[in-house]
């Protein structure tokens, strides 16, 4: 909706246009719902599967993903379907690979947040074994530098992560080759039940970008423009040659590891401090009703489409069919042309 | 020896020639056999690039790639840091944005070293999500070279187990050269086996055609006989044609099966000889128990058991280090007496 309110000097701050901004919200938004909405169908058992809530963490997710560009390739973890969705990844699909439907982006090889869709939105379908996807994230931004474009790559983590070798190999290869790469530690203070001491000694994981000769900046991930802005220069610099940035945004994982942990191991504490003050999804809202980019009136027409957008998907996943039985036995080689059929199903279309 | 920058003329239609070259006979060795199908792959296709360690100005461990970075400059022959999950994951990154990578390890041993990457990522992901990645990883394999527990693995009943990644082992320059090239070629995984103790000891003519290829999946039998069958790849095929040659002197014909691609394998091959011989000898360099020679004697017990005269033998390795000493090694490994003794108990039974 637009506005009447005039420029303002602090209108001119905004690093975004109302536009945008609105835009952003509304993925909030929508991430929010879907997450609470899910996670009520698991405890239901009308889920399938698994189902890691992302909630509390969107602010890192839509604030990193909004600073991409559609040719950029995102290497998430399951626990950042938020930044997918952001990306553009479509609902009805998404809801599909929940319900191991043929329409899911994996064609009911995978499910839950184990998504991606390279040949669309350009996300790698996400592994379990983090953070498997960093040297991945490596040698899609080798290609972009090969081929002399200025596309990057991002790949996004936990905070359980950088205790991997993988973790420290993928950044050390990237600031050798100077890769046009930018990489995100989703800092939840979770890996699992083990809070940040049990995973690393330093005072945060910003710091560890210096060991790598790269910048590394920490920033606050229940504020969506402060993730935005910081993961917009790392892009940037990545773009322009700069080569590989380090960003930790903190947040706290609201839920526990998946939809069955109560997370008993979190101090009630925290995690009241967490969903009173730095709630990203509630801080941005009343940062955009105080700018006057959007009215409360607005905020409920975002609401109610959200919800009707979730019904429709909810129908779609429902409706589309299951995969043949006899497809478990397709698509391991490119030979047989399973995944070269019916491009408008999930999964690969291109041929290599 | 100090690298010579200067390119070789032209040899194989293509201009140049890696540094390595054929004898004066015009016969290529096995290493050099590998190093023709990386040239000419790296001249037929700029997406083709070679990463790993030292691969670069030092040209490689065993000096397969030596001349390449003068020739195709550092952009495609990437020396790397020493971070084996990371070349694999760079090569499958790049892979999913069209590049045809060739990752090389220095020894087979350590793609242990790169293992998550290797079974995890680059054999599932074309199945899980369609994005087919041509990613060839090639290294030296095998023992017998007194290189001791680090340096003499087999790995490939590792990587066959992954099942999504095509796992050649050739025991021939040609074969080597013909199925390299059709590796870079697949738009499949694949794992390259070379086995060590060949390159330098084995050597024949090899077709200097730019598009010569020997395919994926196909066995070949190497020696015709009537009495017995060995099953074999790798470096135990040039044993079993030897001991082959010392049981003909004794009237007992053996018919040599090389495998050449382990994974996929080609049960048809094995069986048609052992439906003419009735009698298989399974030799193998990797370990007895759950070694690739398993696989082959259970599909003959499963798919040729009515054709069987004799019980299925096997004759691999234990699960167990490779050791360094001659005396021990050599008692390790499969030798030619060892197959000759099998292979009499065999025709005997």
């Amino acid at each position: 909706m637009a506005t009447d309110v005039d420029p303002s000097a602090e209108q001119q701050d905004r690093p975004l246009p109302d536009e945008r901004l609105k835009e952003m919200l509304g993925t909030l938004m929508l991430c929010r719902y879907f997450d609470e909405r899910m996670e009520a169908l698991y405890r239901q058992g009308r889920l399938p599967g698994a189902f890691y809530s992302g909630r509390g963490q969107e602010g890192t997710h839509v604030g990193t993903a909004s600073a991409l560009r559609a040719d950029d390739s995102l290497f998430p973890t399951h626990r950042d379907l938020s930044a997918q969705l952001t990306k553009g990844l479509d609902l009805n699909r998404v809801m599909a690979q929940y319900w191991g439907r043929i329409d899911g982006y994996l064609r009911g090889r995978d499910g839950n947040s184990h998504i991606g869709d390279w040949y669309g939105n350009r996300t790698f379908a996400v592994m379990s074994h983090l953070p498997i996807a960093y040297p991945v994230a490596c040698g899609a931004a080798l290609a972009y530098k090969r081929a002399g474009d200025d596309r990057i790559a991002l790949a996004i983590c936990g905070d359980g992560s950088t205790s991997n070798g993988r973790w420290h190999e993928a950044l050390n290869m990237s600031a050798v080759f100077q890769l046009p790469v930018v990489w995100v530690v989703n800092n939840n203070q979770f890996a699992y039940s083990a809070p940040n001491p049990v995973e690393f000694h330093t005072a945060t994981i910003a710091e560890k970008a210096v060991a790598y000769g790269m910048p590394g900046v920490r920033v606050d991930g229940g504020e969506v423009l402060e993730v935005f802005e910081a993961v917009r220069s790392a892009v940037e610099r990545a773009r322009n040659g700069g080569g590989p940035s380090l960003i930790e945004s903190v947040s706290l994982r609201w839920r526990g590891h998946a939809g069955h942990d109560p997370a008993k191991y979190m101090a009630p504490e925290l995690l009241e401090e967490y969903m009173t003050l730095h709630d990203p999804v509630k801080n941005f809202q009343e940062k955009l009703l105080s700018w006057g980019v959007v009215t409360k009136d607005d905020i409920e027409t975002v609401s109610e489409q959200i919800a009707a957008d979730f019904e429709v998907a909810h129908a779609f996943a429902l409706a589309s069919p299951f995969p043949e039985p006899g497809d478990a036995f397709l698509g391991n080689w490119t030979d047989d042309g399973y995944w070269t059929r019916e491009p408008g199903r999930g999964g690969g279309t291109e041929s290599a | 020896m100090m690298a010579n920058p200067k390119v070789e003329g032209a040899a194989a239609g293509h201009g140049a020639e890696p540094r390595g070259k054929r004898g004066e006979d015009g016969q290529a060795t096995y290493l050099i056999a590998v190093a023709e199908a990386l040239w000419e792959e790296m001249e037929r296709d700029e997406r083709v690039y070679m990463l790993g360690e030292d691969i670069g100005g030092y040209g490689g461990a065993f000096k397969v790639t030596e001349g390449f970075i003068e020739r195709f400059g550092g952009d495609r022959v990437m020396d790397t840091p020493i971070a084996e999950e990371t070349i694999v994951g760079m090569a499958v990154g790049s892979a999913m944005e069209g590049l045809r990578p060739v990752a090389e390890f220095q020894y087979a041993d350590f793609m242990t070293s790169g293992f998550d990457e290797i079974t995890t990522v680059l054999s599932r992901y074309h199945y899980r999500a369609g994005v087919p990645l041509p990613v060839v990883l090639r290294g030296p394999s095998g023992g017998g070279v007194r290189a001791s527990s680090f340096h003499s693995i087999n790995p490939e009943p590792w990587f066959a187990y992954a099942g999504g990644l095509k796992i050649m082992c050739p025991a021939f320059p040609s074969d080597a050269k013909g199925l390299l090239k059709s590796a870079i070629r697949d738009d499949n995984p694949s794992m390259f086996l070379e086995h060590k103790w060949l390159y330098r000891r084995i050597k024949e003519q090899v077709s200097t055609d730019p598009d010569f290829t020997v395919p994926i999946g196909k066995a070949a039998v190497k020696r015709e006989g009537t009495d017995l069958t060995i099953v074999t790849y790798g470096a135990m095929v040039h044993k079993a044609l030897e001991a082959a040659d010392a049981l003909e002197e004794k009237g007992v014909s053996a018919e040599v099966v090389d495998l050449r691609t382990v994974y996929p394998l080609d049960e048809d091959t094995v069986l048609r000889s052992i439906e003419k011989t009735s009698r298989a000898l399974v030799l193998y360099e990797s370990y007895k128990f759950l070694g690739i020679g398993s696989e082959v004697a259970a599909i003959i017990a499963e798919r040729a058991f009515e054709h069987l005269d004799a019980p299925v033998i096997r004759l691999a390795p234990p699960n167990l280090p490779v050791p360094f000493s001659p005396t021990l090694e050599d008692a390790f490994l499969p030798q030619v007496a060892d197959i000759e003794a099998a292979a009499d108990k065999l025709a005997a039974w």
